[in-house]
């Protein structure tokens, strides 16, 4: 189908999981990225041509029909509050909007992008293995960041209306590394772990180098679908604070709640009190579908997700 | 804490004299407050009764050993059970068992290999019964058992509560949930009266109230047997003369029952009695027939269930001698 070596195009390519994924599709691909931030890393490299444009800007669609690329990975995601919610949900639901049209106005064949498991929310009644027909019911309880089930929706009615895009939808569990800001990070590298006394949710998680390779898997695979992408398996908060090498701040979300609330209105804690229930309650999936799909394996363990975070950490201290 | 640790008669057999992780301790309250709540309980039993302690570790311990867990990395299955973590839980239920409640249990030669949906009748005003039959199938069971109790969908709203109800093995009541255990060849506990039988009054006693349907939709979708189990004792253990719903709505709980003790004693009334338990595993049943049938077909097949349990319930009431004794 594809003749010669594939293109990609790879937005959001200056993000720790963008630098990874861009990485790794060299080896394959003809390479692109985009970012709105300078990726100096990719500058002198002859396999990939660097675009730095916003994806809200006119010139972004430039670049998608001059490189016509064959494959689109979309990564191009605020996940951070350090702008305010506004930004945050204009650049993701609008440029993601935009990102669709011009993947069905130019002849992309196979587009990934990536959501989260967090979509689903974290409620006391989820069962064990979320799958991926689960409602997305984030903004019950953390609407902050309902972005994510909003342009997950997005992608999938793209999904249906356009058949002729191969559309992958991933949904990672918590991603752990050394290259991704993730919220869940800098949660475990603190040297005093709030947690909410009395509760100890499972929790999953994923390294980003495994979620690396599960992207370009689904691009190699021409996946189509929403796919759940979990990691090794699931431990207790506890244990993943201890394994990580963090101490408990074990606090009562009578306290906390407003105490996070306060903390991040005045901009010192980065997160809001919504993410409370992701430490309260589980929000676990199953990723049978996508075992199945391309026989996926983790190669990072807990034991070893962990120790990279304690190795970190303690850099991070010397 | 620590001290409590040392004062164990028996070694730790799971791992002994270490938590579970090498990570350095909080010098603030751990997370587990049940754990200190459970060890503090413990500690004072062993300079009670350390006879009674010593016997009930070695039978924890025996069957800790042989209890069949799928567990991943850290020791934990994916609802978050782990043997190590069922150790100290699993004391106090033993105690309870042998010195308190004195179970007599008969009829665990029943139980099959593999999958199995367990259906119990529920009384008491707390459900003690289901940590007896817990304690039982664990205990007295060849090979041990672990029933997972299908928890109300607030008990993981609960502060510690939630917690120590999954150290114990419980699982929020869902059908992927329990569809996922039964495949998993596990073994489910469900009580169909739900709380329409755990907080009837005392003029109701041992009779079984409209079952759930939901259990015999699980068993045929999933192809599963049902073990029928009666419990003689839970009745005797808080008899209650009324109930008062309105109260109860007030302060958002299931019941607000009136027994000789609550709310006379306060909190302390809802301790329950010292009745003698008798628990009856029947042998197993199977149906087969369209999970989605209609509501009258599947009831059909549930008021088997609850017709061959009322007759083990009354041939079990008509054989015990005494409520106490």
């Amino acid at each position: 189908m594809m003749k010669g070596v594939a293109k990609i195009l790879i937005t959001g390519a200056a993000g720790g999981q963008g630098r990874l994924v861009a990485h790794r599709a060299m080896a394959d691909f003809d390479v692109c990225v985009v970012d709105r931030e300078p990726m100096c890393e990719f500058e002198n490299r002859a396999a990939v041509r660097g675009y730095v444009v916003d994806l809200m800007r006119r010139k972004f669609e430039d670049v998608i029909r001059h490189e016509r690329p064959d494959a689109v990975v979309h990564l191009a995601f605020v996940r951070h509050f350090r702008t305010d919610l506004e930004t945050r949900h204009k650049v993701n639901v609008a440029g993601t909007r935009l990102l669709l049209d011009y993947c069905a106005e130019y002849g992309v064949r196979q587009l990934v992008m990536l959501s989260s498991a967090y979509a689903y929310g974290a409620l006391p009644e989820n069962p064990s293995y979320l799958p991926e027909d689960a409602p997305l019911n984030v903004s019950r309880n953390y609407p902050e960041i309902r972005d994510i089930a909003e342009v997950d929706t997005l992608c999938s009615a793209f999904l249906w209306q356009h058949p002729e895009v191969r559309t992958a939808i991933l949904r990672p569990v918590n991603v752990l590394g050394d290259s991704v800001h993730s919220a869940i990070g800098t949660y475990l590298k603190q040297s005093y772990v709030p947690t909410i006394l009395g509760f100890d949710p499972m929790m999953q998680f994923l390294h980003e180098e495994d979620l690396a390779r599960a992207i370009l898997l689904a691009v190699e695979r021409k996946l189509r679908g929403v796919f759940n992408v979990a990691g090794p398996g699931a431990v207790p908060l506890h244990v993943a604070v201890e394994e990580s090498g963090g101490t408990h701040l074990p606090l009562p979300e009578i306290a906390l709640r407003p105490l996070l609330q306060r903390l991040f209105g005045l901009g010192l804690y980065p997160v809001p009190p919504g993410a409370i229930d992701f430490i309260k309650y589980p929000c676990t999936v199953t990723d049978a579908r996508f075992r199945a799909a391309t026989g996926f394996q983790p190669e990072w363990n807990l034991r070893e997700i962990f120790g990279h975070c304690r190795e970190q950490r303690n850099q991070g201290a010397a | 804490m620590e001290s409590a640790r040392n004062l164990r008669p028996l070694p730790r057999t799971a791992e002994p004299g270490r938590r579970l992780s090498s990570g350095p301790t909080s010098p603030f309250v751990p997370n587990g407050v049940t754990d200190a709540a459970v060890d503090w309980i413990l500690e004072a039993i062993c300079r009670l009764a350390p006879d009674a302690i010593s016997r009930v570790d070695a039978e924890v311990s025996r069957s800790l050993s042989r209890l069949p867990v799928r567990a991943g990395e850290y020791g934990y299955d994916p609802w978050g059970f782990s043997p190590q973590r069922f150790r100290e839980p699993l004391l106090l239920l033993a105690l309870l068992y042998r010195y308190y409640f004195r179970v007599d249990m008969q009829g665990q030669e029943n139980f099959p290999e593999g999958r199995v949906l367990v259906i119990a009748n529920h009384a008491g005003q707390l459900p003690a019964d289901g940590a007896m039959l817990i304690a039982g199938a664990a205990l007295e069971s060849d090979p041990p058992r672990l029933l997972r109790a299908m928890a109300e969908y607030w008990m993981p709203t609960l502060p510690f509560i939630g917690a120590l109800g999954t150290r114990m093995g419980a699982v929020v009541g869902t059908r992927q949930n329990c569809q996922e255990l039964l495949a998993r060849e596990e073994a489910v506990v469900a009580f169909p009266e739900g709380v329409r039988g755990l907080n009837k009054t005392w003029d109701q006693r041992y009779q079984l109230q409209r079952f759930g349907l939901g259990f015999m939709r699980l068993a045929l979708e999933t192809d599963t047997p049902i073990l029928p189990v009666v419990i003689l004792g839970s009745e005797e253990q808080a008899p209650s003369f009324a109930n008062l719903k309105p109260l109860a709505r007030l302060i958002g709980a299931p019941a607000f029952p009136i027994t000789p003790f609550f709310p006379l004693l306060g909190p302390l009334g809802l301790l329950p009695l010292p009745a003698k338990y008798h628990v009856r595993v029947g042998p197993p049943m199977h149906f087969t027939g369209n999970p989605h049938d209609e509501d009258s077909v599947i009831g059909a097949f549930v008021a088997e269930v609850r017709r061959e349990m009322a007759s083990m319930i009354e041939r079990e009431r008509s054989a015990r001698a005494s409520w106490f004794l």
